[in-house]
């Protein structure tokens, strides 16, 4: 009877401990955490801070989860270190727990920021659900809000604190939000509907100081001015949580480098999530996409590897899916590409804005403001890289949608194998 | 109109003929009315929550599909979902949703390859195919007037598909 011992407790983690279960109903499976409280999704806690769900609502999977699959936990004890000989991990405090197979889903921690005064109280990153109930307790003393910020987690921070009826003020370096992502007509068609609903946007401009006592109450920026604020969130990304892996001696550089089967350096250790750089298939290169998508997929893969199944890892793809006020919007892979032999295909109007990203007539990126109708049609054919020339007319239009690319269901069956398209196959004569 | 009465199985799912379909949209309309508190047509039509249809008729080059969940088998808005929302049913296959966990975040919108979710403004929760929970067969199936729309096992299916080329 193997031991299975995975290190987090969150999507991946978790989602790899179900397959686990779902596929070794004996195995011995231990999962080891630096918080108490798990099986919640550190996505929803914008949804809580804005008052949308309570507590409740974070628990992704049912109370009995571990119970009922027979997983044995250590919560709120961190792993510190693994030694890949002995096939041990420990914990603080002393504790040792071995191993057969290890799964590292140690995640990842938000970017701060290196600035005077970033230690004062009432300056945090969203990520762990002490940090949501904290700025939930102090709400009620807090008038203006600064977002650090401009990106997708930047501005869901803020909408958050915008709905909580805040003054908020996102302060972004680049010359409009979302640079990352779109151009500045789309980025227009987002900025003007959070700031219909009271957040301010102020582009070009970096905090340079935090001022107050012990707590925040302005920020100094960089043209001299000062913004009062009673509550900073720092909303720049996350950076993964390689330090255990590295001291392992384990292959780290992004992350934690794994290969199609995810599998670290180390044969008896996988790695899977926020923590780990997998292939990209948009972008044909490694890359950490710390996305809950993307770790619920690798920690079911790194699973059925552990239990030596030798399932092998089609790659991951970057996406992510906002809705501010009403407004939607869904960024898919390569969304501003920076090297020549790209093709954009665009339309926007006052509302909306669709933009894909094509190389060699492949679509391998997308972005999509206002009707998100299609995103998942898309996403199909950018994971399966198939030739879209004969529909890239039609690409942007309302009507694109699944029926449209049964031609190319057809054309290309041989990459279209799930069973769920086996009928427009059989039945779509062109 | 179909005679078979099956309900979603490991290796029973509703399949679409295209070679059939005519864009007739009798599905849509059925659909929705089933999902209508009255689930009468006349009735539906003037209920406060106007009744939404879960399934897309569409078409290109004059060839038509009525696109419904799949119920995939490795279903990417299930592993998508961040709230726990959707699941599979371990025995029947079907995906299914709670809509009482349903944070209207998109993810399963971001992800189904054949777009058969979508987002309810008005709710802010995903809608999609709940298999007819009100009746034992498919309101759609049930409705379908050329047979199009047929619900069983993909030999049942294949067989349908090559008897017809005899």
């Amino acid at each position: 009877m193997a031991d299975h011992v995975i290190i987090g407790a969150s999507a991946a983690g978790v989602a790899a401990a179900e397959t686990l279960r779902k596929n070794d109903k004996k195995a011995s499976i231990t999962i080891i955490s630096d918080e108490k409280l798990t099986l919640y999704s550190r996505c929803l806690l914008t949804y809580l801070i804005a008052g949308a769900i309570d507590e409740e609502k974070l628990i992704f999977k049912g109370k009995d989860f571990y119970e009922k699959n027979n997983i044995k936990t250590l919560l709120g004890k961190k792993a510190i270190s693994i030694d890949p000989k002995k096939k041990a991990v420990t914990l603080e405090g002393g504790t040792t727990v071995s191993y057969d197979k290890l799964l590292i889903a140690t995640g990842a921690t938000p970017k701060s920021v290196n600035i005077p005064g970033v230690d004062k109280k009432g300056i945090f990153t969203i990520r762990k659900i002490d940090e949501a109930r904290t700025i939930i307790g102090m709400l009620d003393g807090v008038k203006e809000v600064a977002v650090l910020g401009g990106g997708l987690i930047g501005l869901r921070d803020a909408y958050a604190l915008g709905k909580k009826g805040k003054d908020v003020f996102v302060i972004v370096k680049s010359p409009h939000i979302l640079s990352q992502m779109v151009d500045k007509g789309a980025s227009g068609v987002i900025a003007s509907t959070l700031e219909k609903n009271g957040i301010k946007i102020m582009t070009g401009l970096a905090a340079k100081e935090f001022l107050g006592g012990d707590s925040v109450n302005e920020i100094l920026l960089d043209d001299g001015k000062k913004l009062k604020c009673q509550l900073v969130i720092i909303g720049k990304g996350v950076k993964p949580n390689t330090d255990i892996a590295s001291s392992a001696g384990l292959k780290v550089e992004d992350g934690i480098k794994v290969d199609k089967f995810l599998k670290t350096s180390d044969k008896n250790i996988f790695a899977a999530g926020d923590v780990a750089e997998t292939y990209d298939v948009a972008r044909q290169a490694n890359r950490i996409n710390a996305l809950w998508p993307c770790a619920v997929e690798q920690g079911n893969i790194a699973a059925l590897n552990m239990l030596g199944k030798e399932a092998a890892y089609d790659g991951s793809l970057s996406m992510n899916s906002v809705d501010f006020f009403g407004l939607r919007c869904i960024s898919m892979g390569i969304t501003k590409p920076k090297e020549e032999g790209y093709e954009i295909i665009s339309k926007s109007s006052e509302h909306s804005y669709k933009k894909f990203v094509l190389r060699n007539n492949k679509i391998v990126g997308m972005v999509l403001v206002g009707d998100i109708k299609c995103a998942g049609v898309v996403s199909a054919l950018i994971k399966k890289g198939i030739d879209v020339s004969s529909v890239k007319h039609i690409l942007c239009e309302t009507k694109f949608d699944y029926a449209k690319i049964m031609p190319l269901v057809k054309k290309f069956s041989d990459k279209f194998k799930e069973e769920e398209y086996q009928d427009t196959i059989a039945s779509y004569k062109p | 109109m179909s005679k078979v009465k099956v309900k979603k199985d490991k290796d029973i799912t509703i399949y679409c003929d295209v070679t059939k379909c005519v864009a007739c949209r009798t599905c849509e309309l059925a659909c929705a009315v089933e999902h209508s508190k009255s689930k009468d047509l006349a009735n539906s039509i003037i209920e406060k929550d106007t009744p939404r249809k879960r399934l897309t008729v569409s078409a290109i080059n004059g060839k038509s599909i009525s696109v419904h969940c799949q119920h995939c088998k490795e279903a990417p808005c299930v592993t998508a979902c961040m709230s726990g929302a959707l699941s599979k049913d371990e025995k029947t296959g079907a995906t299914l949703q709670d809509n009482e966990k349903c944070v209207g975040c998109w993810m399963c919108v971001m992800t189904c390859p054949f777009g058969a979710i979508v987002g309810d403004s008005a709710k802010h929760i995903a809608v999609k195919c709940d298999l007819c929970p009100d009746r034992d067969d498919y309101a759609c199936v049930a409705t379908c007037p050329t047979g199009a729309l047929f619900a069983g096992t993909k030999k049942e299916f294949e067989k349908k598909l090559t008897k017809k080329k005899k």
